[in-house]
């Protein structure tokens, strides 16, 4: 099979990682990296060996992608996505699918109209650990399930304009970071009945978010799920899931098979300890192989741009709980053909 | 000069922490266990002949004897109003297991009376004295964490079964068992009352009466948000009964608390696999010491029956709340 042609959008902290994913797969083609800013977009492209742009148009006309990899900030997904399914491409988005239903909705509707495909980057579901986790339950050996418990967070991301603080931009850490856990417990017990949540949001969200937010699924499970960008440092995950056969407990912290401290040198400073999990192939690059494959072959993704709009739809009903302080009931009909 | 003893009565060994209690005060100078009243005569006179002192059935005539200044009240949660208020009326000082009663009524008749007959009502919330708890408590008092944001609890564990899943005796399952504890530390910490409690409650894991599991939201008057789960969510094959983990978010920094975390891992061929071996404080001991010393020098409880309504109330509002799908406003 021929490589596919892949063009990067935004080279900040995501499109590097996307961009390391590419560079090892060996069917692909990185053929372009695109962001307003000239500079970003010039270090990126150098370091990956590829062309820098600053103008789409300019990109799909010299690169002619086959998929444009989206990772701009959230509230700019939607023009993207559009302008890339106008332009004949398959589409891999970050995740959250977009900031709001609106936008989630018509990237959909543009991708179809277009006949290309459109993929959000749910890629918890492509971490070995969350993998084993779904398999487990699925396998039936936690029994019937009761109570779920997941956490994820760290210090308060930094980006580019600091769109993270804005609230109509990245939809706090509810939006954001939480999607991951949504997505995830979505995957595994299906569709969420009700949901109320506690956040920093209409406190006060000075670069400190944390939030608690309350699931009950339709098939009875509840599940807890903290999120954080309230630690001074570091990046942290947890998830237990308890059934009447049995316990599954995961801590990142725990499972970190190396952890590293280094002494100051005259060339370097003296860094803060890192716990890392290494695999051969990241998440990331597992996640990005397997979109790649599903445009070659056609077969469904494991995560599919409807999956990405229920996972939203719950970020948004927990921010609204957390606005209006009552619980928020899910309904059938939400999701994209009941627009 | 010595001293008389301080005679103690135990009132029912219904609830395992009795035991844990009695072991405690037996290696006490200066204390002594003078009767035991239970009206399961086997467990009682079994629990006598262990602790010493004398055993009737009936508490009633535990509480006339002079040589006994003041009791443990170990009963099923529904009978501590009864006894409470007995003690009281026959001015022995009291020590209550958790949670305080059933009904805010009861427990609110509970403090009147302690209240009038002028004798001490503490409520055995051994949580607060877990040496762990103390560090976090003078971390948040040294304002190393800054102003608190939120808080979140777990108390998990297994099916205690007996008594526990019967609604009558117990008043409530896991929700009702295992809020109390932490809903108390998350109000000394914030130094705040819970204003309005949200939860999602069922029976899950087990065929019981009872619920099982549950989650609650919690929204303190100071603005501190908190969530907990009491869920009996444990099986039988995890290496302790559960846990009391606490984490508190503040604007200066993140303290995790594990009480159980101080432990050695034990693998034994002889022993029956692995061990989950605790060598933190004994968190028992710690209340026993301070309920004993209170009577002895006639100050005021450091846990009072106050404190044990103020938790009953969040668990009876989590109730609710399950009940009605909404938010139950407490004040
Ligand atoms: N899957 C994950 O684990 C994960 C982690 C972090 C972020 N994300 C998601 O990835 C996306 C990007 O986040 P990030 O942290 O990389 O942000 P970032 O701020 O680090 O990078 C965004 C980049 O986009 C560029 N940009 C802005 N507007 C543009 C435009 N119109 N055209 C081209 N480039 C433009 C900016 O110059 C910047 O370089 C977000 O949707 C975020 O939610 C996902």
């Amino acid at each position: 099979m021929s490589s596919l042609k892949v063009a990067i959008i935004g080279a900040g902290t995501m499109g590097w990682v996307h961009s390391d994913g590419y560079r090892n797969m060996a069917d692909v083609d990185l053929v372009g990296i695109l962001d307003i800013r000239a500079d970003a977009a010039r270090r990126l492209a150098a370091s990956k060996d590829t062309a820098a742009f600053t103008d789409m148009d300019e990109l799909i006309r010299e690169a002619r992608p086959d998929i444009i990899d989206v990772c701009v900030p959230t509230y700019l997904h939607r023009q993207v996505v559009e302008a890339a399914a106008s332009a004949g491409c398959h589409v891999i988005c970050e995740k959250p699918i977009a900031r709001t239903l609106e936008d989630a909705r018509a990237m959909i509707r543009a991708c179809r109209a277009a006949g290309v495909q459109l993929y959000i980057a749910h890629v918890v579901r492509f971490f070995p650990e969350y993998r084993r986790a779904h398999d487990w339950v699925a396998s039936g050996a936690a029994g019937r399930v009761g109570v779920v418990r997941a956490m994820r967070g760290g210090a308060f991301p930094t980006a580019w304009e600091d769109w993270y603080v804005n609230v109509a931009k990245s939809g706090t850490v509810i939006v954001d970071s939480m999607i991951h856990d949504f997505d995830f417990l979505r995957w595994c017990f299906g569709e969420v009945h009700r949901v109320f949540a506690k956040s920093q949001l209409g406190r006060d969200l000075m670069k400190l978010d944390h939030a608690f937010v309350s699931l009950r699924f339709r098939n009875g499970v509840m599940a807890h799920v903290e999120g954080t960008w309230a630690y001074p440092k570091g990046f942290q995950t947890e998830l237990e899931i308890a059934g009447s056969q049995g316990l599954l407990e995961f801590r990142s912290g725990r499972a970190a098979a190396l952890s590293s401290q280094f002494r100051q040198t005259e060339h370097t400073a003296a860094g803060v300890e890192v716990p890392e999990s290494p695999l051969r192939i990241s998440p990331y690059q597992r996640e990005l192989e397997h979109f790649v494959q599903c445009i070659q072959s056609g077969e469904k993704p494991l995560v599919t741009a409807e999956d990405a709009l229920k996972a939203l739809e719950i970020s948004l009903a927990a921010l609204t709980s957390v606005q209006t302080g009552a619980p928020v009931v899910l309904h059938e009909t939400a999701g994209y053909d009941q627009e | 000069m010595t001293k008389q003893p301080l005679g103690i009565g135990i009132l029912s060994f219904a609830h395992m922490h009795a035991y844990a209690y009695a072991d405690v005060l037996k290696q006490l100078p200066n204390v002594r266990i003078q009767a035991v009243a239970d009206t399961d005569e086997e467990r009682g006179r079994k629990a006598q002949a262990q602790y010493g002192g004398d055993f009737c059935v009936d508490y009633q005539r535990l509480l006339q004897r002079e040589d006994i200044d003041a009791v443990i009240v170990c009963s099923e949660n529904a009978r501590h109003a009864e006894m409470v208020l007995a003690a009281a009326e026959a001015g022995k000082h009291v020590l209550c297991e958790k949670p305080i009663a059933t009904t805010v009524n009861d427990a609110q008749r509970m403090i009147d009376a302690c209240e009038q007959h002028q004798v001490t009502l503490q409520i055995a919330f051994p949580v607060r004295f877990s040496t762990p708890l103390c560090r976090l408590k003078q971390t948040v008092e040294e304002g190393r964490l800054g102003r608190i944001v939120a808080i979140r609890g777990t108390n998990h564990g297994q099916n205690p079964g007996g008594w526990f899943v019967d609604p009558v005796l117990s008043g409530g399952g896991a929700v009702m068992d295992h809020t109390v504890h932490v809903v108390d530390i998350m109000r000394w910490l914030s130094e705040s009352e819970v204003r309005e409690v949200y939860a999602e409650v069922d029976t899950r894991f087990y065929d019981i009466e009872t619920d099982d599991c549950g989650l609650l939201m919690l929204e303190f008057e100071n603005g501190v948000f908190a969530s907990h789960d009491p869920s009996w969510s444990r099986p039988r094959a995890y290496p302790t009964w559960g846990d009391v983990t606490l984490e508190v978010i503040g604007t200066g920094g993140v303290t995790q608390v594990d009480a159980l975390a101080q432990h050695l891992d034990v693998y034994s061929d002889r022993d029956g696999g692995y061990q989950h071996a605790f060598f933190g404080d004994s968190m028992d001991a710690a209340l026993i010491l301070d309920f004993v010393d209170c009577v002895q020098t006639g100050r005021m409880p450091s846990i009072s029956g106050v404190d044990g309504l103020r938790a009953l109330e969040v668990a009876l509002a989590a109730y609710e709340s399950a009940q009605s799908g909404r938010p139950v406003r407490l004040r």
